[in-house]
């Protein structure tokens, strides 16, 4: 299954939020939608959710216009909320009935959901007894309960322990596993890292790149050097404006070529106490302040 | 629209799970069962004291003459006049008469000077004391008697020409106007109070809805019109629910309590209303409060905060209470058909009280029942839609409730 979305674009009044975004995401894998507060994130989100129309542009699924009468979207909101003062079994299986599923089965898929995330003892419990964790659970269950084709998370982790956190990339991974497209929007960037092979950073209303996110940060020309050493003072001293001190004990080395990394490690390593030297790979946090970061 | 009949039924059963709503409308009932049983219950517990108690309790009315003659023939004609007090001749002083008032051992006194002139003692004067009203036309009666026998009548003749009796008869061709009011009045009362209640409820669910961000998912679940159209019908079926077992119960209790109401004309004009009349009662009903309760939920869908809802919904409100305004002044003066009432009953937002009324007090042409039918129909198609893309665009706004014009401006362009 492949979900693209071609060329879309959308205005509220004189604004125009989106300028043509282009997208691919591959079913069996996470797509990480990234960009700063304001870059069109929930706007794309809420076009592929059919919530309104794009002005141009269409959404494909695996090469034809999708028909939301066939296929099915599960989605969490990054701004959470259900109804606080009902009961969360009933309001669950509402939502579920609401997403195409008969009362019988939305109760049954309620009920192994519940249990999945180890919230059965709640179901007949109000929503606002629970705690903001919990609640973000029960959230979950209604993105998932309905067995969608295509996942659409926006900061699924915040607001989550460890340990819950643990169990949601669990739930994650396991959709993956099933074959459904996951759509991930998160400023955590260790999660994206974590689970999304490939990405896009919008800026603007615009893609500023996408892709997959190994091959991103092998673009980057690898003529830097990270090393960690307790002599740091002496190699700074020695390379000067080459080299940048990131955190005590820790430098930058900026080569002149990428050809010559081994001579460069080769010498280091001969001639101080060296603990690590490493091939220097931007992380998605630089790779997301460089692209997202920019025309403030 | 396939989510349409699972949003009904979920709305459908909050109101019926709500506590308030259910509360509120037992409570009713049982008003109604206490006023429809007041009668059967005066009796029975006035059957409980006894006589003796009645007849020291009984009030006293004192008549102090300047002779004795007269004297008796003013007490025994007060004594006709007012069977349920006993009327004393008295020959005290005015002082003593006045200290009797005074201290309520006498409820009133009346000092003559002569048959055509007294002086009335009362210690608190009630606001709807008619004694003297009733004193005067005895009195009249009386002095008049006596003129006529001195004019050489009889007392017999006399009295004969003073209670000379007019035999009228009525026949109604149109709509008798003393009779429909009282049921016409509570309908309209009905009306737009379910009207205002439930419309004002519409609105704030969406904007719980809308606050509590449920909202985020139920667009992305189900389509505006199927949610706008499910809460606005759940919430009419439920008021109609309501209304039913409020007058059910009612017609229920005076069925039971027949016999005791049988001589109160506003019960029993109340009661035996032509079915033809519960059938517009009934088509006005449920286009009216769907008029209003899209729109209302449309205002619900623009506000963020549940405290805006107040300000937002007031200039609809106001629409209302001015038609509602029109339409009891048009009641109350029995004008029903002035050219005010003529106008409202056309206009959507006004007819479904003014058009009922009209039918319910005067005589209307058929056609203009259905034209004013016919345009109520239209509007409330024309204003759900409305309403549902005014939903689309306004659950998705957060900030300051947009204005009209830019919230219309919007959905030209959706």
């Amino acid at each position: 299954m492949t979900l693209e979305l071609r060329n879309i674009e959308k205005s509220f009044g004189a604004k125009q939020v989106l300028q043509g975004i282009s997208l691919t995401a591959e079913g069996g894998q996470a797509f990480g939608v990234l960009g700063r507060n304001g870059a069109g994130k929930t706007t794309t989100i809420r076009i592929l959710m059919d919530v309104f129309p794009p002005n141009s542009g269409e959404i494909l699924l695996d090469g034809t216009p999708i028909d939301y009468h066939k296929v099915s979207l599960g989605y969490l909101p990054e701004e959470r909320g259900l109804y606080p003062k009902k009961p969360i079994g009933q309001q669950l299986v509402y939502f579920a009935q609401l997403k195409g599923l008969k009362r019988s089965q939305a109760v049954s898929a309620v009920r192994r959901w519940l249990k999945r995330l180890g919230m059965e003892e709640y179901e007949n419990k109000r929503l606002d007894t629970l705690s903001k964790g919990n609640q973000q659970k029960i959230q979950l269950i209604t993105a998932l309960a309905h067995n969608p084709d295509i996942i659409v998370l926006d900061e699924p982790f915040s607001g989550l322990d460890p340990v819950n956190a643990g169990l949601l990339k669990d739930v994650v991974k396991e959709q993956m596993e099933a074959g459904k497209i996951v759509l991930f929007s998160s400023h955590q960037m260790n999660y994206i890292e974590e689970f999304c092979q490939n990405i896009a950073i919008l800026n603007q209303g615009k893609i500023a790149i996408s892709g997959n996110l190994e091959q991103i940060k092998r673009s980057y020309p690898r003529d830097r050097l990270t090393v960690f050493s307790p002599q740091y003072r002496e190699i700074l001293s020695q390379f000067g404006s080459h080299c940048q001190l990131v955190q005590p004990g820790q430098l930058l080395l900026r080569l002149d070529r990428p050809d010559q990394k081994q001579q460069v490690m080769g010498e280091l390593v001969s001639r101080y106490d060296v603990d690590r030297v490493q091939v220097y790979e931007p992380s998605l946090n630089d790779i997301f302040v460089e692209y997202a970061g920019d025309q403030v | 629209m396939r989510q349409f009949p699972t949003i009904l039924s979920y709305e459908l059963k909050n109101y019926f799970k709500n506590k308030v709503f259910v509360g509120s409308t037992l409570f009713i009932v049982a008003v109604l069962a206490v006023v429809m049983f007041l009668p059967n219950l005066m009796d029975f517990f006035g059957s409980m004291g006894s006589g003796q108690e009645d007849s020291t309790q009984q009030s006293v009315i004192l008549v102090s003459a300047p002779s004795q003659e007269l004297g008796e023939g003013i007490v025994q004609a007060f004594t006709t006049a007012f069977p349920d007090r006993s009327v004393t001749l008295t020959q005290d002083a005015i002082d003593q008469i006045k200290a009797q008032v005074s201290d309520g051992r006498a409820d009133c006194a009346f000092v003559f000077d002569s048959l055509t002139s007294y002086t009335y003692y009362v210690l608190n004067r009630s606001l709807y004391d008619q004694t003297t009203q009733t004193a005067n036309q005895v009195l009249v009666g009386l002095a008049q008697v006596e003129a006529m026998a001195q004019q050489g009548l009889t007392i017999d003749q006399a009295s004969q020409i003073l209670s000379l009796q007019i035999d009228a008869k009525e026949e109604l061709l149109g709509v008798d106007q003393v009779q429909n009011y009282w049921y016409t009045y509570i309908m309209i009362m009905a009306l737009y109070m379910v009207i205002m209640l439930y419309g004002q409820m519409v609105a704030s669910h969406v904007a719980t809805e809308k606050s509590s961000r449920a909202m985020e998912l139920l667009i992305t679940s189900a389509s505006p019109v199927s949610m706008m159209f499910g809460k606005v019908l759940a919430s009419c079926l439920a008021g109609f629910v309501q209304l039913a077992v409020i007058f059910g119960s009612a017609l229920l209790f005076y069925q039971l309590n027949q016999d005791s109401w049988g001589g109160n004309n506003v019960m029993t004009s109340l009661f035996d209303m032509p079915p033809s009349l519960l059938v517009y009662m009934l088509v006005f009903f449920v286009l009216g409060f769907l008029l209003y309760a899209f729109l209302y939920g449309a205002i619900g869908s623009t506000a963020t905060k549940l405290e805006d809802i107040n300000t937002s919904v007031m200039p609809l409100t106001l629409l209302f209470i001015v038609a509602f305004c029109v339409v009891m002044f048009g009641l109350a003066s029995g004008t029903v058909d002035n050219l005010a009432m003529l106008v409202c009953s056309f206009i959507p937002f006004t007819s479904p009280i003014a058009m009922f009324t009209r039918i319910a007090m005067s005589s209307v042409p058929p056609y203009q029942i259905a034209l004013s039918i016919g345009l109520l129909a239209v509007s409330v198609v024309g204003i759900g839609v409305l309403s549902a893309k005014i939903y689309r665009v306004g659950v998705l706004l957060y900030g300051t409730p947009p204005k009209l014009g830019a919230i219309l401006k919007t959905v030209w362009r959706a």
